[in-house]
């Protein structure tokens, strides 16, 4: 059990009251940017995942119901003809049912059941990745349908993936000005606490106290001081989380990925406020040292 | 008293040696001038002289609050001027200082006051409260153990201070007028503490103006005057009547 009687009156000082508040904004920034940083990470994990070795194929539907034949006929060629590359692994058409899930989220339910010229899609699985392999694929799929489609998804996800980096370290940079700001901000709190309490060090001093003893007493009442206020953070930024994965899931499906976080990120939450409240201790305690080893 | 124990001492090494120690504030002039001196394990003390000799500033020097502008200071066969710093506070803990504003830490009780000594050198609580406690009851305050120093008089603050710098049996105990604030019954139970403290081979340097005192105890006196330092034999309690110093600080 840590024992936080001091010989220094901490806590009273007008530079010690505001630790707590300011440890509580910090924990709930830092938990909404470590919070970002995983999203953004599940995303474009999974991102990742759906696009590397996959692409689609579209046949476009015939004009005319009569040509359901016709259309099968050539879904089948494409079909045949991927299946026959040394670099294609599988070869999927996809049902009716998944290309209706695709389409819900724009055209409601039922679309694919209904009148629409839809074309068929074909999901190819890729040995590799590379551009000779694509371009093989284009020219076997063309000459048996033509106008087919070979819809390589990382042109326009790759931008999209771009764009999702860039918020992802923007919001790591977002949670490395907020840990800054903290010690910062204890460094000067700190500080105006020894100017503050200078006649009471220099007593401990002559009576032979040591630096470390001085900076133990600062840095235990900080950590109490620290850890009140990552407690109200904490909460703050659970609650912030809670709201937010409450009106996600009230936006319509499809249009976002669902995102499970992950036991790490639920660990990560509470180790967010426990960093800080230690940060902030080891702050004060290297402060009080720097600044004690000027005096006599 | 039994919280007290013989302190370790060696014969062969002077307790306080000033060698040509000179000290001036920020360039001004010189304080203390040229001081030279040397005492044996287990002496006692008065250290007398007119306001603004400089003895606040000697006893400074002692109790390493103030480094000497030229020249050297030894504590224990230990040349503190030259010491590294992170070495001073296992110095500082062998001296016992009874400042004249007291500096007692306000927002602290008495006990905690006296108890600091003990706590800075990580004594155990049990021993601190044994210790403090005895000590608190032999000057008269065992009333007054959770008072804060804001409630206490003069002559009480007083008392707390002295048994704070003599709680942890320092080698050396400085005391700056210890009985200006109280009367003659507790200033008496204050110095026979101090010769108690002596006896046990604690050097003691009073610093007072109170002839009166320096002469019914009868110790060596370090009479400093025009910034110099002369050890001067006994007062005797008849040569007390009539010395005072003046405004000046010339003796008549």
């Amino acid at each position: 059990m840590i024992s936080l009687r001091t010989d220094l009156p901490l806590g009273g000082d007008s530079a010690s009251r505001f630790i707590p508040w300011l440890v509580a904004i910090m924990v709930f920034l830092g938990i909404l940017a470590v919070s970002g940083v995983s999203v953004f990470d599940t995303i474009l994990s999974g991102w990742s995942r759906a696009v590397t070795g996959t692409i689609t194929i579209q046949i476009p539907a015939l004009p005319a119901d009569s040509e359901k034949e016709a259309n099968q006929a050539r879904t089948d060629r494409a079909v045949t003809a991927l299946s026959a590359l040394p670099s294609v692994e599988a070869v999927r058409v996809l049902e009716n049912t998944e290309i209706d899930a695709l389409l819900a989220p724009w055209l409601g339910e039922g679309a694919a059941a209904g009148d629409l010229p839809l074309p068929d899609l074909i999901d190819v699985t890729l040995a590799d990745d590379e551009d000779a392999t694509l371009e093989l694929i284009r020219t076997s799929v063309a000459t048996v349908v033509p106008d087919a489609i070979v819809d390589d998804h990382r042109r326009w996800f790759e931008h999209l993936i771009d764009l999702t980096e860039g918020f992802r370290l923007l919001t790591i940079g977002v949670a490395l000005v907020v840990t800054t700001a903290l010690a910062l901000t204890i460094v000067y709190a700190t500080r105006a606490s020894l100017a503050e309490f200078k006649e009471v060090i220099s007593v401990l001093h002559l009576i032979g106290a040591r630096d470390i003893y001085v900076a133990s007493q600062f840095a235990k009442r900080t950590l109490a001081s620290a850890l009140k206020g990552s407690a109200g953070g904490f909460a703050a930024g659970a609650i912030a989380l809670i709201a937010i994965g409450w009106l996600a899931r009230n936006v319509e499906s499809g249009f976002l990925p669902d995102i499970d976080l992950g036991f790490g990120f639920w660990i990560s939450i509470p180790l967010v406020s426990l960093f800080a409240a230690i940060l902030a201790m080891v702050t004060a305690f290297v402060t009080v040292l720097g600044t004690l080893r000027s005096m006599i | 008293m039994q919280i007290f124990n013989q302190v370790e001492t060696s014969n062969h090494v002077a307790a306080v040696e000033l060698k040509n120690v000179s000290l001036s504030y920020d360039d001004g002039p010189d304080v203390l001038s040229n001081l030279n001196l040397a005492l044996p394990p287990g002496s006692f003390h008065f250290l007398t002289g007119p306001s603004g000799a400089g003895k606040t500033s000697l006893l400074k020097l002692l109790y390493l609050a103030q480094r000497p502008t030229e020249g050297s200071v030894h504590l224990f066969g230990t040349n503190v001027t030259a010491a590294a710093r992170r070495t001073l506070p296992a110095i500082r803990r062998k001296v016992g200082v009874v400042f004249q504003d007291f500096r007692l830490l306000d927002h602290l009780s008495a006990f905690d006051n006296v108890a600091l000594p003990l706590r800075v050198a990580a004594t155990s609580e049990p021993e601190i409260k044994s210790n403090v406690t005895e000590l608190l009851s032999w000057v008269g305050l065992d009333e007054f153990m959770d008072a804060k120093p804001a409630v206490l008089s003069g002559g009480q603050k007083q008392r707390v201070a002295i048994a704070r710098a003599v709680v942890n049996r320092p080698r050396l105990i400085l005391a700056d007028e210890p009985t200006g604030n109280v009367d003659d019954a507790i200033a008496m139970r204050l110095m026979q503490l101090f010769m108690e403290l002596n006896k046990l081979g604690s050097n003691i340097i009073i610093a007072t103006h109170n002839e009166q005192l320096v002469a019914r105890f009868g110790f060596s006196r370090l009479a400093l005057s025009a910034r110099t330092l002369t050890e001067l034999p006994p007062l005797l309690a008849s040569d007390a009547s009539g010395i005072e110093y003046t405004a000046d600080g010339a003796q008549p």
